[in-house]
This record gives structure tokens, sequence and C-alpha cells, in this order.
């Protein structure tokens, strides 16, 4: 594959995101489902990195890490590592234990959103000392209601990938 | 490529370790200010999501309109309603107003001045996180909006407080964010207490008014106002009502849930107050 080649192929994912930012940071949040409001972001990088493997989704993954922290608000950029390294991660499992399906994508972004969700609740129960109760209301909403986009999600990029992705522009 | 990648596998992570800690840090020491990074993506990506908002607000009131026609003959048969009572209430007003004037002539009182400069702004964006209730507003530096400015509605309702602020956008941290910590006072009975985000009450759109003295009698429908203590806020601002008294789970202290007099879901245009000066 030529420099160029690679190139195109990251444009066309690149553009492939575009939507998905759209949609998660524009569309959706005025539209909460009972007061929760789905994350697409780790979504996309998922899809990608189920797809493409594990070094290019770490590439995907920080991408996806630098968009989320600085096109949005509060970021403290912990984001960048945690995506990278997920990409990495779920690439390399879809690569060796599960295979590049929609069922290992969907296994991949809930072990992703999961982990995020255990993190951001361990952050507050340290700073803010919240009950874990209400901490389990907000995450696990979240959690599902982000899952249940995962097939758009995995359409999208499952297009982009059967035109350009692995090394068919080679 | 796959070589190319293989080797430079962990140094992505490595080159990812570095962003996390840079873009750390620089937010740390900048405080409200967003960093260069957030500062240019925003700033390029601010006109999109003004578009994308307006596009949405037009489509919202056509489908109001097609779908909900009766609902807002009834609205507006209602408001007028209301407009007649208020009319009478400000002449009613007025004539306090003159009164009051005249006594504090004859006390030799300061005059009383309320005088807030404010910057209006749209609504661009709401909160992407289940974990935090912020507007995206389409002013910043650029306006002369800073961290900690107070966001009000056009009726004077309190919104949130601006918490990161950019070139031409700015975070407005809502009434019910978890991090919200303002004087708040009872207007019926003058108890004063802190109204405080909470992470339950958030996602029902509710916020806390804790550190209530003992002796408060407060009721349900009670006003809850900004105390203005500190200075940090203006007073006068009405925050919402009070829904209910509790008492906390060590039953030591009492708090009340308000439920804030502005719809957050709604919200097109709101009013930066970049400075005030309010003499009582």
């Amino acid at each position: 594959m030529t420099r160029r080649d690679f190139i195109h192929k990251w444009f066309i994912y690149a553009l492939g995101l575009v939507p998905i930012w759209l949609l998660d940071a524009c569309i959706l949040p005025r539209y909460p489902l009972w007061g929760s409001v789905p994350m697409l972001l780790p979504l996309a990088a998922a899809a990608v990195s189920v797809l493409e493997g594990a070094y290019s989704g770490a590439g995907f993954g920080l991408a996806v890490g630098l968009l989320w922290e600085l096109a949005y608000p509060g970021g403290f950029g912990g984001l960048v590592f945690y995506m990278a390294l997920a990409g990495m991660v779920m690439g390399a499992v879809s690569q060796y234990a599960l295979n590049q399906s929609f069922l290992g994508c969907l296994i991949c972004a809930a072990g992703a959103l999961g982990l995020l969700e255990l993190l951001r609740m361990a952050r507050i129960l340290l700073i803010h000392g919240a009950d874990l109760s209400q901490l389990l209301q907000v995450a696990v909403p979240e959690l599902l209601w982000s899952l249940i986009w995962s097939p758009l999600v995995w359409l999208l990029f499952r297009a982009i990938h059967s035109h350009v992705g692995g090394t068919k522009l080679a | 490529m796959k070589d190319f990648l293989r080797q430079n596998g962990i140094l992505l992570l490595v080159i990812a370790l570095l962003l996390s800690v840079l873009i750390g840090i620089v937010s740390t020491v900048l405080g409200g200010r967003a960093d260069p990074l957030s500062d240019l993506v925003n700033t390029v990506t601010t006109p999109v999501k003004g578009g994308i908002s307006a596009a949405a607000d037009w489509l919202e009131s056509v489908y109001a309109y097609v779908f909900h026609y009766g609902e807002i003959e009834d609205e507006l048969a209602e408001l007028r309603a209301q407009v007649g009572k208020l009319q009478e209430e400000v002449r009613q007003g007025e004539e306090a107003i003159r009164e009051n004037e005249q006594l504090r002539e004859l006390l030799e009182f300061q005059t009383r001045r309320r005088e807030l400069t404010t910057e209006p702004a749209k609504v661009i964006a709401r909160s992407t996180s289940n974990w935090e209730s912020t507007l995206t507003l389409s002013k910043g530096t650029s306006a002369g909006v800073e961290a900690g400015d107070c966001v009000i509605t056009e009726m004077g309702v309190l919104v949130g407080v601006v918490s990161e602020v950019g070139l031409n956008w700015s975070t407005v941290s809502t009434v019910i964010n978890t991090d919200t910590e303002m004087g708040g006072i009872v207007m019926r009975t003058y108890s004063a207490g802190v109204l405080e985000g909470d992470f339950a009450l958030m996602n029902q759109g509710k916020l806390k008014m804790n550190y209530l003295p003992e002796e408060a009698q407060l009721v349900s429908g009670d006003e809850v106002l900004t105390s203005g203590r500190g200075e940090v806020f203006p007073s006068g601002l009405v925050v919402g009502r009070v829904e209910g008294v509790f008492t906390d789970p060590s039953g030591q202290t009492r708090y009340a849930v308000v439920e804030p007099a502005v719809t957050l879901d709604s919200l097109i245009e709101v009013f930066v107050i970049k400075d005030f000066e309010i003499i009582e």
C-alpha cells in the first residue's frame, strides 16, 4: 500500500466519523431517552478496531480520543490514552479470540463502554463520594442506550471497510 | 503498512499517553480558559454546531406548528390572560416603587440599583454526557465572556455559570450540574441555604438546597433566589421552586429539593451576565 493509498483509506474512515460525531454531539443530546444520552464515539472506535486490527485500532482510537477530548466540554486528557489502548485491545481480541463480525464488535464495544463507565464511577466515588446505586442509575442506561446504536455504527464502518478497508487499495 | 504499524503500535500508545498528560496539565493550568487545541477545534466546529442547532430548532418549530397547533393556541390564550394579570401587577408595582423611592429619600437611604451588563448568546449544543449537565453557547472571549459569569434567560431565571470559555464559544455548567454550589435564599421565609447539584437529582432535572436553618418552615412551591453571598453571583436571580423538604439519611440536617424555573431542554437563547452592580 502506497502512502497515498494509506492517506486515502484513513481519510475515508475520518469522513465516516463525521456523521457519527454530529449525531453524538449535536443531535442525540437534544432528545434524551429516559434522561439518557448515548455515547457513539467508543462504538466507532470498536467497529474500526474489529475491522482493521490491533494497531490500526490503536491509531483510530487515538484519533477518536483526541476528538472526544478537544471537541467536547470538560476534557481532562485521559480519554486519548484510554481510547488508543481500548482500540489496540479490541483489535487484538477480535483478531485472536473473536471474529470480524457484528457480534465481535458488540462484545468489544460493551467491554470498552463498560470499563469506561467503571472508571468514571470510581472517579466520582473518590471525588464526590456519591452513592453507588445513584451512579449505577446513570451508568447502566447509558451503556445499554449506547449499545443500541452499535448496528448503525457497525454498518457505516463495514460499508467503508468493504471499499477501502484492509489492503484493498494496495 | 502492517510492519509499519506493528513497529509503531507501542509508539502510538506512548504518543497517546503523552497527549493525555499534556491535555491534562494544560487544562489544569488554564483553569476556566480552554486549552489552545480545544479552543482551535471548537472555534472551527462552533459554526457547524450552530447551523445544525438552528436547523433542528426550525424543524422542531415546524413539527410543533403542524402537530401541536391546538396546544399552541391554548397556550397563547393562557399567555394573553397572564399578560393582562401581569400588566395589573406592573401598575401596582410601579406605584410601590414610587412609594419606596420616596421613603428611601425620606430616610436618606442609598437608591436601590440593579444593573446587569449582559451578552445575548445562542445555545448551540447540550450535554453529551449523562455525568454532567452543560450547555455550549455561541459566544466566548471575543464577546467579553469569562469563566464564572452567570447565565440567565430573558426572564432573569438562572441557567448556570460559564465553566470554560474559548474564542467564539463557552460551556455553561447548568444549575443542576453536580459541581454547582451557590448561595440561595427562600423568598417567603428569607431562609438561606446552599444550592448544590446532586447525581440522583440531576437526571430528574432538579437540585438540592442544603444547610437549611432548623427553624426554616419551607413549603412546596416556595420561590428560591440566588442570595448573592460572596458577591460572585448577582442576588435575586430566580433559581426555582421548592418541591419538598427532606431529612438526610444521617437524620442530622434537612435539605430541600428545588425544581429549577428554567426548562433546560428547550432553551434557545440566553444572556451572559458580564458585569453587575446591585445596591440593595
